[in-house]
């Protein structure tokens, strides 16, 4: 065989006479030496820019890549009842998050993921969708509070899921339900409102903030400081070695002024006649509150790892609006529980005195209209004492037309009406009391004389919350004072710590015009007390008992008048009100209840107050009891 | 043809071995960090890698035993081996990674893709050392080397094998611009080769090997996929600083976040532990190396010598460049690796093959007229 240019190669070979060639060919190896010089420059000088210019930057980044800061939740202080019962404590949680920077794969993770441990994939996608944007080595929450078994699983099988990774952090557990729901109120989420609005060292994403009750307004006590661990980390995410771990500090606990019991026995009773309503009770020289109820009450539990969207739609869809905070987000009209004030303001102005005698035929004309009284065949001849016991509404008109609307509504602001207590609850409505003044801004009409009789009674345009008729209870109780309604006891830090006291806040006082609260004090004691009294029976034995009822009109219709109570549809029944303070000689409480459609206060309400009482009063009643039984004895 | 003449021994290439013994000595060393712990890897790449050094180190003895001319005839038979062992590969090839490249060979699986890179320098060095044009090829006369290059450059890419596919080309050109072509011929060839880069982006990338390179434009865009390997890249180099991390220190490497530590990017390793300092001191060794190569090919006796030595050289540094670039950042991830440094039984092997014939050009640089082998050659 023979290859083409096999004469040139001889020639090649014979080499020496071929130098030209050869030498223009090895001009040619220098330049490609001097390309390779420049491609050693050049790599060299990357070299130098990555290592040397920007070479602590990158050190930096090797050290964030190698090192997981993560965040140990705070335990959360504790809540407690004034007897140290605990009400909120914590217990461990276990949370499914993805840190999508340790995974290769999310999608195929996340199919995975959702197969294994059977859950519904357009959650945990959902879950991803709201993460997007964040950096990716924030941990997101797919799962809350998994139980024990998922638990067991993922932990494992953690080879197979590169990126999850079980987070523990502390969940509320409440001893007692649903106990005082709206005071204590509940975690959630922290919003990306919130989350703007706050300190980035202090929460971060997926943080557990209270969302209302105590748990939100004494948040910076609650919280604590989180700790943190610092761990190296592979590019799986898998834990090396921990380097450093600051132990969170838990939060401050909380002693609140409640009383379990006695808040338990109000909702239980509130609650077993499907009611409606705000039960307060308030020990009247200190203005701690003992009781603060509001029906129907919070579930909690259903709070803890997130409401779900179904239970959060019944909540905000029942018609009894278990949302609502009672005591102090919801306005009634006062009723007859308002008489105390017309009372007051009467016999300060000097109008009338305790012996005044007005006659009720069970109506009273004014103007072109005619006012009834409650009884209609009248109360005959009545005196002060009598007109609170028997609730006359005659009576009270004509003390209300001498006084007039703007000394009642002064009287009212005295007793802590129309402003709001400022008691550690969100929302606090002011109610409202009405003055010409008021009447001429709002409406900008003239106040009608007529209108007069309908606030004497509580029946016309004041608005109160039943805290606010607990607060004037007290101040009629403790002969004056007007103390700012507390519900914390004491704040502990965690090393055992008393940070802050209970210390009683007078928030206004009565004056000169305290004399006059005797006779208010003996009408309200004949209301129980007193043979014809409107609350007569709910009388304890051995404790006696100062009260008033009312019951406030929702709506005036005719269509209704002749119709028997049970008959009217519930949304137009009379709100039912019951006030009282005890013992009537040396008062300790003053007990409020309002029942939302109860019909009459009497019936309706007074009955929930008798409970609380008997139950503040239970040792005092044991031994009275034992005496009686030993005086039987002897 | 086997007899020994002394003067071999004295005009033996001490001074690249010694060159050869210490970029490989660092190398080595490198390795044995890159894939520790060893249990992660079945038999450790870094003995393996040992052993195929001294497989390499006899191939390259036995090499210089010949003389180099001796490839003229040879070149063919390699090159008819070669393709024979692509298309085999094409086959029954073993396959890893989407791709099939390999046959087992027990203690290493061959690549012959790898090998094909030196059957293209030998090959093209034996047909442009043969003929001389004094104004440079034209068109025409490029018809034989553009087919010779072609042929295994389809069967490479195939596999596919994008990144040593584009090596042949690489040599290709880099061969023919050496050997000096017609304006005619740059001007065709630039061309047909833009227009052969347009249509093969859109009829024959696939789409791993267009995100590789969009990856390159913009790597943030995908920190998690192509572009974290960059990323991680310049992290594990750039922490290294002046004075590095210490040997076995490197945090990147170490702890997994640096991926393909022992194979394409086993010089970040190095770059992370040794720092700018060690980073230089390694490049110098092996830029030295490479002009040394150039030198081989500035005192060879004659044109095949100075083509196959500069084709060898061209062919470690073009892989090195890519390589050094890729970890750099510079370039997309292609899969080259870096000669001697990257594990790979198949590179090594045929970089010191390559390595080989340089010495042997060098070794055989004041024989002239060899008519006698010449003779042999004919028949």
């Amino acid at each position: 065989m023979k290859w083409s240019g096999f004469n040139n190669l001889e020639e090649l070979g014979a080499g020496d006479h071929d130098d030209a060639g050869l030498d223009s060919l090895k001009k040619r190896v220098i330049l490609a030496g001097m390309i390779i010089l420049c491609f050693f420059a050049l790599i060299i000088t990357r070299f130098w820019f990555l290592q040397i210019y920007k070479g602590n930057e990158y050190r930096k980044r090797a050290d964030s890549n190698r090192v997981r800061v993560s965040e140990v939740a705070a335990p959360r202080g504790n809540i407690t009842d004034r007897k140290g019962r605990t009400l909120v404590t914590n217990r461990p949680s276990f949370n499914v998050v993805l840190v999508r920077e340790d995974s290769y794969n999310v999608d195929a993770l996340i199919k995975e993921l959702a197969v294994a441990i059977d859950v519904d994939i357009s959650t945990l996608w959902g879950k991803l969708r709201e993460a997007e944007g964040k950096p990716r080595h924030i941990p997101i929450r797919l799962l809350e509070d998994i139980d024990w078994e998922t638990l067991a699983y993922l932990e494992n099988h953690n080879q197979k899921f590169p990126g999850i990774r079980i987070e523990t952090i502390p969940a509320r557990v409440y001893h007692y339900q649903d106990v005082a729901a709206h005071a204590i109120g509940y975690l959630g989420e922290i919003s990306k409102k919130e989350l703007a609005a706050s300190d980035s060292r202090i929460y971060s994403g997926g943080d557990l903030i209270g969302k209302m009750g105590i748990e939100k307004l004494r948040e910076i006590d609650l919280r604590g400081e989180k700790g943190s661990s610092s761990s190296e980390v592979n590019a799986r995410g898998f834990e090396q070695q921990l380097l450093r771990k600051i132990e969170p500090l838990p939060g401050n606990d909380i002693q609140l002024t409640l009383d379990v019991e006695m808040q338990r026995v109000a909702e239980t009773f509130m609650a077993a006649g499907d009611r409606a309503g705000a039960v307060v009770a308030m020990e009247v020289k200190t203005g701690r509150m003992l009781v603060l109820a509001s029906n129907p009450v919070l579930p909690l539990s259903q709070f803890v790892g997130g409401i779900s969207q179904k239970n959060w739609n019944a909540l905000l869809e029942n018609p009894k609006h278990p949302l609502i905070n009672k005591v102090v987000q919801a306005m009634y009209p006062p009723g007859s529980t308002y008489k105390m004030i017309t009372a007051m303001a009467g016999l300060a102005a000097g109008v009338i005195t305790p012996e005044t005698v007005l006659y009720c035929p069970g109506h009273y004309s004014f103007g072109n209209r005619r006012y009834h009284c409650w009884k209609g065949g009248g109360h005959g001849a009545v005196n002060l004492k009598r007109a609170i016991s028997e609730s006359c509404d005659v009576y009270f008109y004509q003390v209300g037309l001498r006084v007039g609307v703007d000394k009642l509504a002064n009287m009212a602001g005295k007793f802590g009406f129309g402003v709001r207590s400022g008691i550690e609850m969100e929302h606090e409505k002011r109610g409202l009391i009405p003055t010409k003044e008021w009447k001429k801004k709002k409406y900008q009409k003239k106040w009608q004389e007529g209108e007069t009789l309908s606030v004497a009674i509580g029946q016309g345009f004041n608005l109160v919350t039943p805290l606010q008729i607990c607060q004037m209870t007290a101040i009629i109780a403790n002969g004056g004072t007007r103390y700012k309604p507390q519900l914390i006891e004491k704040i502990t830090g965690s090393d055992g710590k008393v940070l802050s006291q209970f210390e009683p806040v007078v928030a206004g006082d009565l004056a000169g015009e305290k004399i006059f609260l005797k006779f208010i004090q003996d009408g309200m004691e004949e209301v129980v007390q007193g043979r014809r009294g409107t609350a007569s029976k709910i009388r304890i034995n051995g404790i006696r008992i100062a009260g008033k009822t009312g019951t406030a009109q929702v709506v005036h219709l005719k269509q209704y008048r002749n119709l028997k109570e049970e008959e009217i549809p519930y949304k137009y029944r009379d709100h039912a009100w019951f006030t009282c303070y005890a013992p009537a000689d040396d008062p300790e409480i003053a007990v409020t209840v309002l029942v939302e459609h109860g019909l009459h206060g009497g019936s309706g309400a007074s009955p929930v107050a008798r409970a609380i009482l008997k139950v503040f009063f239970a040792d005092r009643l044991k031994k009275t009891a034992a005496e009686e039984e030993q005086s039987k004895e002897e | 043809m086997l007899r020994v003449d002394r003067r071999y021994f004295h005009h033996f290439d001490w001074g690249l071995l010694l060159l050869l013994l210490l970029v490989s000595g660092m190398a080595l060393m490198n390795l044995y960090s890159a894939c520790y712990p060893p249990s992660l890897f079945g038999m450790s790449p870094y003995l393996k890698q040992c052993y195929l050094f001294l497989m390499g180190g006899m191939g390259m003895l036995f090499i210089l035993c010949f003389d180099y001319k001796e490839l003229h005839f040879w070149s063919y038979i390699f090159y008819a081996l070669i393709i024979a062992f692509l298309l085999f590969v094409l086959v029954a090839g073993n396959s890893a990674g989407g791709a099939q490249r390999w046959i087992n060979l027990g203690l290493f699986k061959l690549q012959p893709s790898e090998l094909a890179k030196l059957m293209l320098v030998i090959t093209l060095a034996s047909y442009y050392s043969r003929r001389k044009e004094e104004d440079g090829y034209g068109i025409k006369e490029m018809s034989f080397p553009v087919a010779l290059t072609v042929l295994p450059f389809l069967l490479i890419l195939k596999q596919p094998d994008l990144g040593t596919a584009l090596m042949l080309v690489i040599i290709f050109v880099s061969m023919t611009v050496f050997a000096k072509v017609s304006w005619q011929t740059y001007l065709f060839g630039g061309i047909a080769g833009s227009g052969l880069t347009v249509f093969a982006w859109f009829y024959l990338l696939r789409d791993y090997q267009k995100r590789r390179i969009e990856t390159l434009l913009d790597p943030g865009k995908d920190p998690m996929g192509q572009g974290y390997q960059i990323l991680q890249s310049k992290i594990a180099v750039g922490s290294g600083g002046v004075g590095g991390q210490g040997y076995m220190e490197g945090t990147q490497g170490h702890l997994h976040f640096l991926p393909e530590r022992h194979t394409d990017f086993a010089f970040s390793v190095w770059g992370e532990e040794w720092g700018f300092t060690g980073s230089v001191v390694f490049l110098a060794a092996y830029f030295t190396m490479l002009l040394w190569g150039l030198y081989v090919a500035m005192t060879a006796r004659d044109r095949f010598g100075v083509f196959l030595s500069f084709g060898v050289v061209m062919l470690i540094f073009w892989q090195a460049v890519i390589n050094l670039l890729m970890i750099l950042g510079l370039l997309p991830v292609v899969g080259i690796p870096l000669p001697m440094v990257s594990y790979g039984g198949s590179s090594l092997l045929t970089t010191l093959l390559a390595l080989g014939i340089l010495m042997n050009v060098r070794m055989r640089r004041f024989q002239k007229g060899q008519n006698l082998d010449m003779e042999k050659v004919k028949q």
